[in-house]
């Protein structure tokens, strides 16, 4: 097998090239087509994520794969590119390296967020527009089955998609479980309507959240959100009444001065008759004075604190790198042993074949000349001359079954040369 | 089967103890099988002490009664609750390390029967009467449900200390949400109220039937003199003002300060457990003022002394 991947990563490249170089799901397959007729005899898989654009091509003799500087040159072509500029910033891996790299794609350790859970879907989603493309697509049946594979006992053997690395989901996914037993029955208040309150209430929602009011200065921008996640909107000039009867806060408003002051806090808290409250104030500057969470009922998490939370996890999931990769490194070995096998295998048959026709010819020459010989004469002939082959083939086949597949794969060629065994 | 009368309390004393090893091992390290390990240790440990309870306390659930033996058996009983919640926890909430905080209470229930218990033998001249047998299943059921909602509180305090000191969140020190520890800490102190005061109402009605058949001559249905008497009747006052408190005044079920009350009537049954053993409160050996107005309350039978041997 004879793979190689070509393309460009935030590793590498920078973001414009890697603009440049994007592909949307729909353009995939003209690009696969494009691809198998200009190049056929091997087959091809594109991923493209907004951190990658990889490119798989694999075939089962060498000349069938392109060159990197044919392929720079065609994907430049497919995007209007010049080839020159580009290539810099592209990187090709051959075969060991190739595998190992798309193990790790696949396993997300290749990612800008090591651990994140996206980047299978995204490399299953590939392998489906490939196979949907490719009639007859069984080494990119192997390669990504394996690599999916991987990634799912990686994910089982370690703990590197454990714990959350991301502001929102480390709030609302790990804090807020630890204050909520669910939170399907609580009144949750946004406050702002800007992209990390959005983002924060798909969580909410995610996490079951359905009784949510959103305050906004702007009205406008509240009711834009309230109708797209069906929630309520509430009167920024009746905050404080707001804040009484609600359990959770998420507040992100891009106000520059704090949006609830202590003493404003103080005749909250008289209305809540000390129910706990958990305020996420995701604003800097923060929207909820700090001293309001010396108060004894009052969980008050600042951005700082979660950020704090997320670098720890982060740090948690790069200590789980490891065992990651010395897993990505074992399967890796498991993968070119069994493409040995295989290769070796359909050689060792012909071998025997060859063996055998050999056998059989000398054996009807030498039945033909001898006369009066009973079947049980016959029969001890020929088990001499199967004893006979199988004799002189045992070692060479020995030495190519346990020997490893880096000697094994010389002895391969040897004797396919020496008994002149086609490809 | 008589390998099951040779079950002593060294069985199921080590299984807790194991199972207190492993909860405490859950904090510096992670095994996908320990939880199996954990709850078939402790479920082995709820089966020898059942079997403890049965055979060596000679325990018997019949038309008249629930026998003990004496405050050994009592403690035990109350050890083996703990235990069965601890199980339904583990179940519940398995990702919880709240068995940290369980299992001390439940191994020191034990050490205190061990300790303390079996020279106090509850007195086999009581009357087994229906009424005997509430009165010491509601105590027994209401003391291991205060003992619990001890725990839920004081966990409580913990989780809202680590919240709201941001301690890091660890994987491997999870607690119940605040959420549940309340609902549960309420839950306790409401059942318990209520446990006690079938015991005490009880165990008023124990007293008017002993006077009745004039087997007490003074001290009036409810005898007042008695330390264990006015202790209970303000052990079970505490609560109920606390469960009405907590009822009414809407503060009073939120956050904290539920789990400083549950906390609180944990402190208060204790002093009253101190009171009715010091009072030799239904034992055989009666101490001098309390001889002067016997109360009329449980009734058990003696535990054989090889089992207590087997303990020591």
């Amino acid at each position: 097998m004879n793979l190689q991947v070509i393309g460009c990563s935030h590793h590498l490249s920078s973001v414009a090239i890697r603009e440049q170089l994007a592909f949307t799901e729909q353009q995939i397959k003209p690009f696969l087509n494009s691809y198998y007729s200009k190049f056929p005899g091997s087959e091809a898989v594109l991923l493209s994520t907004c951190n990658r654009t990889e490119f798989y091509t694999v075939a089962d003799k060498p000349s069938s794969v392109p060159g990197k500087s044919e392929l720079i040159e065609f994907i430049a072509e497919q995007r209007g590119l010049v080839a020159t500029d580009i290539n810099s910033e592209i990187f090709i891996h051959q075969d060991r390296q190739a595998i190992e790299h798309l193990f790790s794609v696949a396993s997300s350790l290749d990612s800008m967020v090591v651990g994140e859970a996206q980047i299978l879907a995204q490399v299953k989603q590939a392998y489906q527009l490939a196979i949907e493309t490719n009639q007859t697509p069984a080494l990119i049946h192997r390669v990504f089955q394996s690599a999916i594979r991987v990634a799912r006992r990686i994910s089982n053997e370690t703990e590197i998609h454990a714990n959350r690395v991301s502001v929102p989901s480390v709030a609302i996914g790990v804090l807020a479980k630890q204050i909520f037993e669910r939170l399907d029955n609580k009144k949750i208040l946004i406050l702002g309507a800007g992209e990390m309150a959005e983002e924060t209430l798909r969580y909410v929602i995610h996490e079951g959240g359905k009784d949510f009011t959103i305050v906004n200065r702007s009205i406008e921008n509240a009711k834009k959100l309230a109708a797209k996640f069906n929630g309520r909107v509430g009167d920024w000039n009746a905050l404080e009444h707001e804040l009484a009867s609600v359990d959770l806060v998420i507040s992100a408003t891009g106000a520059t001065e704090a949006v609830v002051s202590s003493d404003q806090f103080d005749r909250v808290e008289e209305m809540r008759k000390q129910k706990p409250i958990f305020i996420l104030d995701l604003a800097v500057p923060r929207d909820f004075e700090q001293s309001i969470s010396d108060r004894s009922n009052v969980y008050l998490y600042t951005l700082d604190d979660l950020q704090k939370e997320c670098e720890r996890n982060r740090q948690s999931r790069q200590s789980h790198y490891p065992k990651a990769q010395k897993i990505i490194t074992h399967e890796t070995d498991q993968f070119f042993d069994e493409i040995q096998r295989r290769s070796s295998g359909s050689t060792i048959a012909q071998l025997k074949r060859q063996a055998d026709d050999a056998k059989q010819l000398e054996l009807d020459r030498l039945m033909n000349r001898l006369e009066g010989v009973s079947e049980k004469q016959k029969s001890e002939i020929e088990q001499s001359f199967n004893r006979l082959v199988n004799k002189i083939l045992h070692p060479p086949l020995k030495s190519l079954q346990t020997e490893s597949p880096q000697v094994s794969g010389g002895l391969l060629e040897a004797l396919k040369k020496l008994f002149q065994l086609g490809d | 089967m008589d390998w099951l009368q040779n079950i002593s309390i060294t069985c199921f004393a080590a299984s807790y103890a194991v199972v207190f090893i492993l909860e405490i091992s859950r904090v510096f390290f992670d095994v996908s099988f320990r939880k199996y390990v954990r709850v078939g240790f402790a479920a082995a440990g709820l089966f020898a002490h059942s079997v403890f309870l049965i055979l060596q306390g000679k325990l018997v659930l019949g038309s008249t009664g629930l026998w003990l033996g004496s405050w050994f058996g009592w403690c035990l009983a109350a050890a083996w609750i703990l235990a069965l919640a601890y199980i339904w926890i583990s179940i519940r909430q398995p990702k919880s390390v709240i068995g940290l905080f369980l299992i001390p209470l439940l191994l020191g229930l034990i050490g205190v029967g061990v300790g303390f218990g079996h020279e106090n033998q509850f007195n086999p001249m009581r009357a087994k009467s229906v009424w005997n047998m509430i009165h010491g299943s509601a105590l027994l059921l209401g003391t291991a449900i205060v003992a619990l909602g001890f725990v839920f509180g004081v966990v409580y305090v913990v989780q809202s200390r680590r919240l709201k000191h941001k301690a890091p969140h660890s994987k491997n020190f999870r607690l119940p949400s605040l959420e549940w520890l309340q609902k549960s800490s309420e839950f306790s102190l409401i059942i318990s109220t209520v446990l006690l005061a079938i015991g005490l109402v009880s165990g008023i009605a124990i007293n008017w039937i002993n006077q009745s058949d004039g087997a007490v001559s003074s001290g009036g249905v409810i005898a007042w003199s008695n330390p264990v008497i006015w202790s209970s009747g303000i052990l079970f006052s505490w609560l109920l003002l606390v469960s009405v408190f907590n009822f009414c005044y809407q503060p009073a079920r939120q956050g904290r300060k539920v789990a400083y009350l549950v906390i609180a009537s944990f402190l208060f049954l204790v002093l009253e457990l101190a009171i009715v053993w010091w009072a030799g409160h239904a034992t055989t050996y009666l101490k001098p003022s309390v001889a002067e107005h016997p109360a009329s309350h449980s009734v058990f039978v003696e535990w054989p002394s090889e089992s207590r041997r087997s303990i020591i």
